[in-house]
Parts: structure tokens; sequence; C-alpha cells
């Protein structure tokens, strides 16, 4: 069954186990590829990941003039092909949320892949198996239509979608208020 | 063991030449279940993969977790024996020549032998850690009684875990950590967490945590900064550092006031409620605010919230533990599940977080001053008789009870103890008051430490033994649920290095003691010596084999034979462990801080984890990304307080108190009390926050007051005017 990243603004805690488990999956490089943010760092401590949405007609892919940028059968948008690459930048630029990265010792960008090596299989990517807090999460449509059922914003939008997004994405992320239209128990 | 909600069938990804060892994580008492990675070829540790079948954390890790395998091939890591001529250079790294193990034997042999003639045979004194199996701890008290000989043995549990400890057996008569499994967390109706910064120092507990509030739950928060779990909890009980024995009086006396008692409970199962009653009358909200600086209104809430739960778990840390009250504030907060019967049953309980990946186990089985295996008291003749069984020693061979951790450095400083054995530990990082415990430590005649980077402590030895780190050898860890579990081998020791149980037992043979130690040639023969050496006691281990362990997924303490598949929920036949069956609630008048603020010293200064580093930092500061990410101290100050002393962000200031002082960093943050400042406490030298931290000592626990002192603040640089 098909799986999606799936995001809970929400939840994070700001340990950046995500980032630390990003170079871990064996593909990377050892180089992490996704940002966590200090929302407020001098008010308070809400922080939030920014990971690849993997975009359904993705900007840095057509932006990119040499055509290194695939996308994978599952959705995912691959990182650069490093025998295409010319290392011209038009994917960070043209990326609405500025998620690929540049190696300017290599000349080359590298991105998220949501560690296709191991979703292609149905394994979930490393920055979702270990995330602390249930923040990035690996569901399956079912799942995350029952998310859309369980969480009721009171701007009447669960996730981020359009207009806030550039377009349709493969991943599928909650705004944070998620608990706003929780019934207590008690 | 049943697998909840979150539990999911997921097969791990298989590399090329790899194989996957099933192990648990080398950092904090939650012992995320991790697989390393190993090469087939080079029989190395290479990388980590999530291990999704254990059932507690499923296969998440916080970044100390997915990083921790690359301490054991770091090329920091000791491969050989060292050893330092020049005793002059105490307290540097400088000096250190490679020896044999045998000269390095040789050497502390002549000289504990030396010391111990001159002056007798508690000149000599062990000073341990948790952080390491039940098999190595069981076998360093066993080391200090019957190898060495000496009282003094005592661990960094006491910077750590003994006020739980203290305060469980005041009220439960057992010192279990937690009296239900994680895995009850999720499904509870209120969770009341009070001196936990649980998002930073037990990450991998956030998930069940959070759903709690997704299910309709609540959760209280009582800390005196805004952490991240606090920012997203129901009830933020913002109190001033030291003070929470009132507010847990002031909580107490409205769960009487707002009638939230179960009086059958209170009268079958329990000691003490009427003169608690009686003491609580004078904590009214508006007196316990006074004392707290928590609002009154909180205060009622969080009665109403927690009284009117269904289920509820009461849980601490070392915000209430590390104060010179801590054993009464952990009884304290008791209090509130005895009064109200929430204990003894699925979904509500007590617990505290276990700081040290084996803080459980690791303070059960004699490497206390005044404890033997399975929690057996050394002052106790029975006990003393059992144990010398299984040691064969004739009672009085058994040395009388020592002094706490830190009073060791007293007796060093005053030349009592003049030889210390030190291992996993680093307490020229980790212990209150350290200008007094780095002169304590440069006294010594004598001092050998074992481990496996060069910390700050052992720049005071006269010899440094290679320890092994926790992939390099097996046995088993009590986790922070007291759920006994194993860690595998992964890889065979990096150069010369060699487990802690291994060296003890070869000291032991030259020390002339072989008769108690030489049967012992692996860690399953320390583990079935221990087994039987804690049967009997309240901490009975002896039914956890390693084969039930692996087959269960673990296994709850007490566990007394092959039959017992164990105790995941405490006290669920309403007995406690005093006598009478009862558990005590417990009256316990209120004292301030040992230090309060004064017109010099005006601010209240605390100290705590980040999520990157792991105790004194040994470990998680020679890790690139740890340190990447938090590569220095920093002291936390609120924008209103920064500004009166014309602080501003990021800037160099001087922190001080009447111990000591440091340059920090300013980190300005409105998610902190303007009374207050923060230091987090992972570093060496003249970063280290305890240069200024008081060792006002519990009278139970000995615990040092890490979490409150008076200090100020100081620019140390006239910023141009802009």
């Amino acid at each position: 069954m098909k799986k999606r990243l799936y995001l809970e603004l929400e939840n994070c805690i700001g340990c950046r186990s995500c980032l630390a488990a990003c170079t871990q999956c064996g593909g990377h490089e050892e180089r992490n590829r996704n940002y966590v943010y200090d929302v407020n760092p001098l008010v308070n401590r809400q922080t939030m990941p920014l990971m690849c949405l993997h975009c359904e007609n993705p900007a840095c892919a057509r932006s990119c003039p040499a055509q290194a940028i695939q996308i994978h059968e599952s959705g995912a948008v691959l990182s650069a092909l490093v025998e295409k690459c010319i290392g011209c930048q038009n994917c960070t630029i043209a990326c609405p949320y500025g998620i690929p990265k540049f190696d300017t010792e290599q000349n080359l960008m590298y991105k998220c892949d949501l560690c296709i090596d191991r979703t292609k299989d149905g394994i979930p990517p490393m920055c979702a198996s270990v995330c602390p807090s249930n923040t990035l999460q690996w569901l399956t449509d079912e799942e995350i239509e029952n998310k859309k059922k369980q969480f009721n914003l009171d701007n009447g939008k669960w996730v981020t979608s359009m207009p806030y997004l550039e377009g349709e994405t493969n991943v599928k992320v909650n705004l944070p208020g998620i608990l706003q239209g929780i019934t207590k128990l008690y | 063991m049943q697998r909840d909600k979150f539990f999911k069938e997921i097969e791990n990804l298989n590399h090329p030449n790899e194989k996957l060892i099933k192990t648990h994580c080398s950092y904090c008492g939650m012992q995320c279940g991790m697989n390393l990675r190993v090469n087939t070829q080079t029989n190395k540790i290479i990388g980590v993969e999530p291990r999704y079948d254990w059932p507690v954390t499923v296969g998440k890790m916080c970044p100390k977790g997915v990083t921790a395998y690359q301490q054991t091939n770091h090329k920091d890591r000791l491969l050989k024996p060292l050893i330092r001529d020049d005793a002059s250079l105490k307290g540097t790294t400088e000096g250190f020549r490679e020896a044999s193990w045998d000269e390095a034997y040789d050497l502390i042999v002549k000289k504990f032998k030396e010391l111990q003639s001159k002056y007798g045979k508690d000149s000599l004194s062990v000073f341990s850690g948790v952080s390491m199996t039940n098999e190595k701890c069981y076998l360093t008290g066993k080391f200090a009684r019957v190898a060495l000989g000496t009282r003094y043995i005592d661990y960094n549990g006491r910077f750590c875990m003994s006020s739980a400890a203290g305060g469980f057996l005041r009220s439960f008569g057992v010192d279990r950590g937690s009296t239900l499994p994680w895995t009850d967390i999720h499904e509870t109706d209120c969770l009341f967490i009070a001196g936990s910064n649980t998002a930073e120092c037990h990450p991998t507990s956030m998930f069940r945590i959070w759903n709690v509030q997704e299910r309709g739950g609540y959760i209280i928060v009582v800390d005196p900064r805004e952490t991240p779990i606090a920012r997203r909890a129901d009830l933020h009980l913002d109190l001033q550092p030291g003070t929470d024995l009132a507010l847990a009086n002031g909580i107490v006396n409205q769960l009487i006031e707002l009638g939230y008692l179960d009086d059958e409970f209170i009268n079958k199962h329990t000691n003490g409620f009427e003169e608690t009653r009686e003491l609580v009358k004078e904590f009214t909200p508006e007196y316990t605010s006074m004392l707290t600086g928590v609002a009154p209104e909180k205060i009622v809430r969080a009665a109403e919230l927690y009284g009117k739960a269904p289920n509820a778990i009461v849980m601490f840390a070392r915000g209430v533990e590390q104060q010179h009250k801590g054993v009464d504030n952990v009884s304290a907060y008791t209090n509130m599940a005895l009064i109200t019967g929430k204990i003894g049953r699925p979904k509500s309980g007590v617990a505290t977080f276990t700081g040290q990946g084996n803080g459980q186990g690791g303070r059960e089985h004699g490497q206390k001053s005044d404890l033997l295996p399975g929690y057996r008291k050394i002052t106790n003749p029975e006990h003393v008789k059992e144990v010398c069984q299984v040691w064969n020693i004739t009672p009085d061979e058994m040395p009388k009870p020592g002094v706490s951790a830190y009073e060791m450095f007293e007796l060093m400083e005053e030349k009592t103890i003049r030889g210390l054995y030190l291992l996993c530990s680093n307490p020229a990082v980790s212990a209150p008051n350290q200008n007094f415990v780095r002169k304590a430590l440069k006294n010594l005649d004598f001092m050998i430490c074992s481990d496996f980077y060069l910390s700050e402590s052992a720049e005071f030895a006269d010899v440094i033994l290679p320890a092994v780190t926790w992939s390099e050898d097996e046995g088993t860890v009590t986790n922070i649920e007291g759920r006994i579990i194993k860690i595998n081998k992964a890889q065979e020791p990096v150069g010369e290095s060699k487990p802690d149980w291994q060296i003890q037992v070869q000291l032991a043979e030259r020390l002339g003691r072989g008769k108690q130690f030489s049967h012992l040639k692996t860690a399953r023969d320390v583990a079935d010596e221990f087994r039987l050496a804690s049967k009997g006691g309240y901490a009975d281990y002896y039914g956890a084999t390693w084969d039930k362990i692996e087959k269960q997924d673990g296994v709850f303490w007490p566990c007394k034979d092959e039959n017992d598949k164990g105790t995941p929920h405490m006290f669920l036949d309403k007995k406690f462990y005093h006598p009478d069956g009862k558990a005590k609630i417990c009256a316990l008048p209120y004292r301030p801080p040992a230090e309060e603020p004064c017109e010099k010293y005006p601010l209240r200064l605390t100290t705590g984890r980040v999520v990157y580093h792991y105790l004194s930092g040994n470990q998680t500061r020679r890790i690139p990304f740890l340190h990447d990410m938090c590569p220095e101290p920093y002291v936390e100050v609120h924008p209103e307080t920064a500004a009166k002393y014309y602080m501003e962000h990021e800037e160099r200031v001087r922190l001080y108190t009447r111990r000591g002082e440091a340059v920090y960093k300013v980190k300005i943050t409105e998610a902190i009390r303007k009374d207050t400042v923060f230091v987090p406490y992972h570093f060496g030298h003249e970063d280290s926050i305890n240069l200024l931290t008081i060792a006002a000592l519990d009278p139970i626990s000995r615990m040092p007051e890490f979490k409150a002192c008076a200090a100020q603040l100081e620019k140390v640089e006239i910023k141009k005017v802009q």
C-alpha cells in the first residue's frame, strides 16, 4: 500500500533527530538534506521541520536546464543526477521553500530523495522512522484521511494546500493548531 | 509483551555486506531499541538502523541515539593503558605514556597495597557510574568490598537518581522508578510532569505524551522554564526553582479541599493521611503562590485536572530531585497519587524519568555506599550473610557502609581517602562545587581511571585504563520502566581496550582474590552470579535470564524464578512493600532552597540538559553532529532581566556565585522566569557550570542541590554606545 510522508508541525520539539537520521540512510553521503527552524527563538521554543514536500509538479525539476532532477514513479523528487547537474542553482532559487542545497566544492546540488532506497520497498524514510515526537510520520492515504477527520482547524483547513502552497504535494503537512478542535475527555 | 497501536510490522533495510545487531542505545534511561549496522568484511560498526520491533520506542531515536554508534570507532578512543609518572601534571592532559596492561596492573597493585598497608583498607575508594550494564555495576560493588576490602564505594547516581530512590522507598517501601510500563502513558487521561524537560532529555517519550492530548487528555507541566513540552501543555506551572515541595503541598491541599480523595484507598492501603492533611492546611493557593511564584488559579486548576482524571500519572525528574529536599519533593508529589488512589492499576501511577541508561539497575545491586545486590542493606546482618555466601567470603570480611559520592571528595581533601578507582563517570564535570572537587582529585596520592575517552576526570589520573564502549560487550540494563533488557555485542574491542568486568577480575586476581573472581570468564558468568546474588532481595532478578529477556522483549523486576514472567505493573494487588503492606502518605514541612537570592546574588541559577548532549558530555561532545548543534554552553536570560543588565543576545557575560564563576554567551528567551537563569551542564574545564553550583546535600539521598542556587550576572566588556 502506498504510503506518504505526513507532517504534524504542532508536535515538533526541535530535537533535529530527523537531520541526524538523514545522514544515516546509507545513500546520503552523510549529509542532511532538510531543515528545522526555530520559529521565534527569542520568544519561545517553537520549532518546525522544513522538509522537501515532493511537489506533484516540482518547480526545481521544471527549472533545471539540464533535466538533472528526475521524478521517481512513487512521486519522490530525486536529488540531481551527478552526471547531469551543472551546478547552476536554478532549482534552489525556483523552489518556493528553498529546499535544494548546494555543495560549492563539488559544484553540485543535493536534496531529499525521500530515502528512495528505503521507500521504494515500503520502508519508512529515516527521518520519519526516528522522529521521537511523531512530527514526521509515514502513513497510508487512509490513515491520512482519518487524521483529516480527527483534526479540524478553525480556519477550515487541516493541511497546507492551495493557496498556501504553490501546488499539490506528495507530502502532506498538518498546520500547527491540531488541538483546536479536540473535544476534551472531561 | 503486548504491542500497542504505535507498533507496526516493518522490515529493516539490509545493505549488502552488512549485518544488523539488535541492541539498545548507550545513553539515557529510555534505552531506545536500535540496530547497529556492522560491515561483515571489516567486522566494524558503520551505522545505525531503526529497531521498529522494540515495543517501547518502535524505531524512534533522538539525535544522540542516531549518532551513538560513532563512539565506537572514534579517533579519540583510548587504545592502550596510559601511565603518567610526573604527578605534578595532574589536572592536565600532559605527561601520559603508553604502557602494557601488565605494567599498568603491576603499578596499580603496588600502589594500592602500599596505600592500604600504610593507611588501612579504607584509604582506597571506588567511584563508579550507572551508564553501564547490571553485570558491571554488580561486579564493581563486589570488587570494592571483596578485592579492595574498602567501605568507600559510591556512584554518580547520587547526582542523578538517588532522591527518587529515597522518595519511593519512603512512600512505597520499594524503589522501582516507574510503577507501570511506558506503553501505558498514551492511554492515561492526565499527565502531571514536574521538573522534567522531557522533550530534550527523554525525547522518545514524546510521541506517547502528545497522544494524551490528541485523545482529549491533559498535560500539566511544572518547570521554571517554558520547555518544549511546557509550551504545548494544557497547564504550565512556572514555579521558582527549588520550591516544588510547597507546590506539591498546595496541590494536595486543593485535592483535599475540592473533594478528590479516594477515602477507601486511603483507609485500606495507606498510613499518614491525617498528619498530612493537617500539615497542608496552611498551603492555601495564595500561600503556595507566595512561596512558589505560581498563580493561585493555576494551582487550583492543576488539582482539578489531576483530581477529576479517571486515570492519571504523576511523573518527575531531576528538576525536583536535584534539590537538598529532593526526597521530600518525590514523596510530596507521590502523595497526589496516594490520596486520590491513582496508583496500583494500569494507566495510573507514579514514575521518574531515569536519567542514565542503567540508572535503575545500577542503583539496586551494590554500588551505593550502603547497599548490596538485590537492594539489600549492608547494615542488615541477614542481608550481609546472604551475599557473603554468593561472594565466598565471611561476614566479618564485609566492609561497613561508606559515604555518598560528594562526601567522598571531602574525605579525599582531608586525606582519609588517598586512592581512587574511577570508572564510568566524569565527576570533574558533573559534581557540584567543582573548584573543591578538582582540588580533592588533585590531592589524591594515586588515582586510576577507566574510560574509553580521556575525560576531564581522567586528566587527574596516574593510570588510565582503556575500557570498551557499550557496543563491544554484552549484558543487561534496567530501563526507565524497570524492564531488564539485553545489550548485545556488535564489534570486538578496539585496540587493547577491555570491558570493566574483565579489568576487575584481572586486578582482583593480582590482589590475591582469585578465589572470588577467577571463575568469571564471560559477561554471562557475571550475569549468572549476579542473578543469584539478587535472589531473595526485593530487586530480585533471579528469574530474568538472558533467554527470557530475548523471548519476552525484556523482563520487569521483580522476577523471582523461571516461571515468573516479571512485573510490568507494580502494586496491582494494592500491596506496598512496607511491613504492614501499606503505602506512606508523607507530611512534609516546606523548606526553601539552601541558598536564597539576596542583594549580592539576586538571581536563581538552575542547570540542566540539552537534547544534543548526555551527562558530562564526554561522549556526545566528540560526535560531530551533536557538537555542531550545541558546541558550547550559554546562559538563558529573560529579555527583561537582560535589559536590566544592559545585556544583548549572544553577548559574553560573567556569571558567578559564592563558589565560582564562568563566562557564557547570553541566550535571550522569554521562555524562562525573569528571576531565573539557566545553563546546561555538559561542558568541562572553565566552561563548567558546576564551578558555580552548590553542594547542599539532601539529608536522605545525599543528592546535591544542582537545581537552585543564588547567582549574579555581570558584563565582561563595555559595549560601545550606539
